[in-house]
């Protein structure tokens, strides 16, 4: 009877424990955390980015220069696009909206928006025209215009042998002016690891 | 009477030349290249093409050599291969078709024919069911 019960407990448990052992576990963890899961780009690597080259492109010269040369008026900046050129997928718009959301909240630069989502606002005034009353719809021709545009790209420099891998990631962001393609500001971010398998 | 025809053509034909050279003489700013529609005329034509990537990333990737990565991508093939080869009902998957050797091909197994992957232990015919005109099939 003890013998019963024993293996009666035992077959409980040792069923609760393959529940347990097969359940997928997730838990919130902070955004600041850094979690280093396989040693690829994460997001501690594209925060670390953000917040360098946020600082550095609203503290440097090239916004005091321009509002000398312009009576006080604010630059214009325009997004172009980053090459990856890493070994690794990275999508730079993770950080690259950081930066954008440092422009607007410190209010220092003006950001103009690119792209697809030009072709939509453009598209949306379209409609409008045809659409929306007169008092409120909005006109072609009086978009800003760019006094700059943030280009950048992504390198990487992977040394492995057996188990061991050092990888580097240099990511360069670079202001230009559109009208005399003088580069005014580079910043830079390099990251290195070393990852053992 | 026609040669006096022919000098206020001339002249008509001059005096609308220079105006055009001076027009588009005074539509240029300071220190301005004269020249600049040219490039204007390039870039009209792919301008939205370019612009449609603002605010993208283009992926220009290269693959790193690793030691680690590589030793596990080679057991994950050879995992697949073995995979496939049990599929396929044993190492030899003999089809009947045409060739030199008495009506049986070389054994048709995509993954062990390219890559130069095991045709050392294949060419033996060790496994093989019928052990004649194996590794001589092409």
């Amino acid at each position: 009877m003890k013998f019963n019960n024993f293996l009666a407990v035992a077959a409980i448990g040792a069923s609760a424990l393959f529940v347990s052992s097969c359940s997928r576990q997730v838990n919130r963890v902070s955004t600041e955390q850094t979690i280093d899961i396989s040693g690829s780009w994460n997001n501690s690597d594209s925060r670390l980015v953000a917040d360098d080259l946020s600082g550095k492109i609203l503290g440097a010269n090239w916004i005091n220069n321009f509002q000398e040369a312009h009576q006080g008026k604010k630059p214009t900046v325009i997004v172009g696009f980053v090459q990856n050129k890493s070994h690794e997928h990275i999508e730079a718009e993770t950080f690259l909206k950081d930066v954008e959301s440092a422009f607007v909240q410190t209010s220092k630069v003006r950001l103009v928006q690119g792209g697809k989502k030009r072709e939509e606002l453009r598209a949306e005034k379209e409609d409008q025209q045809s659409n929306a009353s007169v008092s409120t719809m909005k006109k072609f021709g009086l978009e800003n215009g760019a006094d700059y545009i943030l280009q950048g790209s992504i390198n990487s420099i992977v040394d492995a042998h057996k188990r061991q891998k050092v990888v580097y990631y240099q990511v360069n962001l670079e202001l230009t002016d559109i009208q005399s393609n003088e580069v005014v500001w580079i910043g830079e971010k390099k990251i290195a690891k070393y990852v053992k398998n | 009477m026609k040669r006096n025809l022919f000098i206020i053509a001339a002249l008509v034909a001059g005096c609308f030349y220079s105006f055009n050279v001076s027009a588009q003489q005074s539509s240029l700013v300071q220190d301005q290249n004269p020249r600049y529609k040219e490039s204007e005329r390039k870039y009209a034509r792919i301008a939205d093409t370019l612009n449609s990537e603002h605010g993208t990333t283009i992926q220009n990737t290269y693959k790193a050599f690793d030691w680690y990565e590589a030793k596990q991508e080679r057991r994950q093939q050879n995992r697949e291969w073995r995979h496939e080869e049990r599929l396929n009902g044993g190492y030899y998957d003999y089809t009947p078709s045409w060739s030199l050797y008495g009506g049986y091909s070389y054994p048709f197994n995509s993954y062990r024919g390219y890559g130069g992957y095991g045709f050392g232990n294949h060419w033996g015919g060790g496994r093989s069911r019928f052990g004649v005109g194996v590794g001589f099939g092409w």
